[in-house]
């Protein structure tokens, strides 16, 4: 069956409204990113501590959402799931405009943003950061390809574009993964495990963000969506967060297990305070199981504002494990000796304090916003939307596509 | 400005005299330093011939002394904030107590970038702007370091320190010290500059100077060198040495 695509058309007065509203909460972004290079990082909670804070999880969120989306959006030319492809042009988009609003979050969370382009002249093949330069900056490109392949009806270099998108997208996110995974000096962070449990992640979060955007996409354009497509989709973010509670259960009892991590891992699992209370309420009870739960019941997810809300947990709980990832590593103190306990006036074996500051959260906020405004923006000036959803099975498809020769 | 033949050889033969004559100099210095030099090593160029290293006898470091972290503040004008979370430190004196024993004694030692040979901070560096000198110093260049922060993640004993602030240098700045810029990450560099005029570090001196003399700063390219010497008695030892990281600065009586 064709799907028609076609710019959306909606109320002028409220769509003005909406983007004078949404593009005043993107602009919280570059506000607070003038504001971080002006005064220097002492106007967030960032210290010589906890170095990487709220901006840096907001980062590594925004790369595994454009990660998931760009999966998704292959779904139907790579793994034949032609029942997604009514939303493959919208996720792409999205893959894309989540990587320019990640790439930005990095950035402009620099010390010195000013020298942007020194990455692109010093390279130094050893590090993970300089390889995602080039990772991000190619998958950036891929994105934008893939879709001009998509609009122009190139199907052969469609399928071959998506598979090389499944292909960068897995890579690009064990990248982040990596980022950390490979710092080995400290125990929270150094593990074979968080490349791929990144990209679990990224699945289950992209499928998340996904049932959201199509709902609401489709709600204010006044379009028809079948809500078959979303019961489909919670299904399988289901499935997706139960691989990610599996490598979350494997890389923490691996970790526990070993009686030189015992201090750092009681100090997430037990008695960490709200670090603990983020991991088990937020992270497991609240981000994964509950949602996990709604969209793998079949009664429970043909029920769209409880998947709806589902989806909003699991948004929340990726970005919780992410920065139950980044942060309590940095909060553990350095452990200088095994043996002995260290103080000084560099605060050395002290517990760090981190909370996300003010402007933290702006600039945070910022960035979701923009996204949300590019989004917005996109599928008003170009045909991102397609004119009706309907969910088909692949048997029902393979039937209306012989229909359709045989008019021919 | 239109410059004539005869002015252009002019020009020409300033610069190249010029050249010729700072190729000299250093040269010159050599000599005339290289008899006063506390590390008995002719300044020069970066050599893999030298190899700077440290080694700390605890045993001498005492409770109330803080002459090698206030000698570092003034020869690299190192500020403080007064706000103990983004003060910078380039050393900074250790308290350490054994670990689940009552009553167990206070030591003390000074910690600071311990140039290690397989560097965690140089190998994370997205832009190269840390790096590892011939002669085994590891430095940030400041004017290419993107302020990532990544190398502070990285780093095993946490030596770096980040300029989360504007820093004016005050009129009792040392002028040899490299000039603070905000939104870099920088830390101890050995004194390099002090190093490449034929001196050990501020500290090292301060340390002598205070009586103490439990810092020996030398050269571990020279197999007879003291430092040389104490690491081959094998009672020299490294922080974290499980990491693999190889530091340059070994303590004694740890």
């Amino acid at each position: 069956m064709e799907i028609k695509f076609s710019r959306i058309e909606v109320d002028s007065k409220k769509y003005l409204a909406f983007m004078t509203a949404i593009g005043l909460v993107a602009a919280l972004a570059p506000a607070s990113a003038i504001c971080l290079f002006l005064e220097g990082h002492r106007v967030t909670n960032m210290t010589n501590q906890v170095p990487w804070g709220m901006p840096i999880v907001m980062a590594i969120y925004l790369i595994g959402a454009s990660a998931g989306s760009l999966v998704l959006s292959a779904m139907s030319s790579v793994f034949g799931r032609v029942e997604f492809k009514p939303f493959a042009r919208m996720a792409a988009t999205l893959a894309a405009i989540l990587i320019v609003a990640a790439l930005a979050s990095i950035i402009l969370d620099w010390g010195r943003p000013d020298r942007l382009m020194i990455p692109f002249f010093h390279f130094q093949p050893r590090s993970v950061f300089s390889l995602n330069a080039i990772l991000y900056s190619s998958y950036m490109l891929l994105c934008l390809v893939y879709l001009w392949a998509m609009f122009n009806g190139k199907k052969h270099l469609e399928r071959l574009l998506g598979l090389t998108a499944v292909f960068l997208a897995v890579l690009v996110h064990s990248g982040t993964g990596a980022i950390f995974g490979f710092v080995y000096v400290r125990e929270l962070y150094g593990s074979p495990l968080l490349p791929p449990s990144f990209i679990a992640a990224a699945l289950s979060s992209g499928t998340a963000l996904m049932i959201i955007i199509l709902y609401y996409t489709f709600r204010l354009s006044g379009r028809y969506l079948d809500p078959r497509l979303l019961t489909s989709l919670g299904k399988l973010m289901g499935v997706f967060i139960i691989v990610v509670l599996y490598f979350l259960f494997v890389e923490n009892v691996t970790r526990a297990y070993a009686p030189a991590n015992y201090e750092e891992s009681s100090f997430l699992l037990l008695h960490g305070g709200k670090y603990t209370a983020l991991f088990w309420i937020g992270l497991v009870g609240l981000g994964m199981i509950v949602p996990m739960i709604v969209g793998l019941n079949q009664r429970l997810s043909r029920n769209i504002p409880l998947l709806l809300g589902a989806s909003v947990l699991q948004l929340a709980g990726v970005l919780i494990e992410l920065f139950i990832i980044v942060i309590p590593a940095q909060v553990f103190p350095v452990e200088l000796f095994h043996d002995q306990e260290v103080s000084s006036v560099f605060l050395d074996g002290q517990f760090a304090d981190y909370s996300v500051s003010l402007i933290e959260w702006t600039y945070s906020a910022g960035m979701m916003g923009a996204v949300v405004f590019l989004f917005a923006l996109v599928i008003r000036l170009w045909p991102m939307v397609p004119t009706e959803a309907r969910h088909l099975e692949p048997e029902e498809e393979l039937a209306a596509e012989k229909v359709e020769e045989a008019a021919v | 400005m239109t410059i004539d033949r005869r002015e252009f050889i002019i020009i020409g033969a300033t610069v190249a005299a010029g050249t010729a004559l700072s190729a000299v100099t250093p040269a010159l210095s050599h000599t005339v330093a290289g008899n006063q030099s506390p590390l008995d090593v002719p300044p020069s160029a970066a050599s893999g011939k030298n190899q700077w290293g440290m080694v700390i006898d605890i045993a001498k470091c005492t409770a109330d002394c803080t002459a090698c972290t206030d000698a570092c503040r003034k020869e690299n004008n190192v500020p403080l904030f007064g706000d103990p979370k983004r003060d910078i430190h380039w050393i900074r004196k250790l308290t350490i107590r054994q670990k689940g024993v009552p009553n167990a004694t206070e030591r003390y030692l000074p910690a600071m970038c311990f140039h290690c040979e397989h560097p965690p901070c140089a190998h994370v560096c997205p832009v190269a702007a840390t790096f590892r000198r011939k002669d085994g110093i590891v430095l940030v260049d400041k004017h290419r370091c993107i302020g990532c922060r990544y190398c502070m993640v990285a780093c095993p004993y946490k030596a770096r320190s980040f300029v989360s602030q504007h820093v004016e240098a005050g009129p009792d700045a040392n002028p040899n010290a490299p000039i603070r810029m905000h939104g870099v990450v920088e830390k101890c560099d050995f004194c390099v500059h002090r190093i490449d005029a034929g001196k050990e570090p501020a500290c090292v001196e301060a340390c002598r100077q205070a009586g103490n003399g439990a810092m020996v700063f030398g050269n571990f390219g020279d197999p007879d060198g003291e430092i040389s010497r104490i690491v081959a008695t094998g009672e020299a030892e490294q922080l974290r040495a499980d990491l693999g990281t190889n530091p340059r600065v070994f303590y004694t009586h740890l």
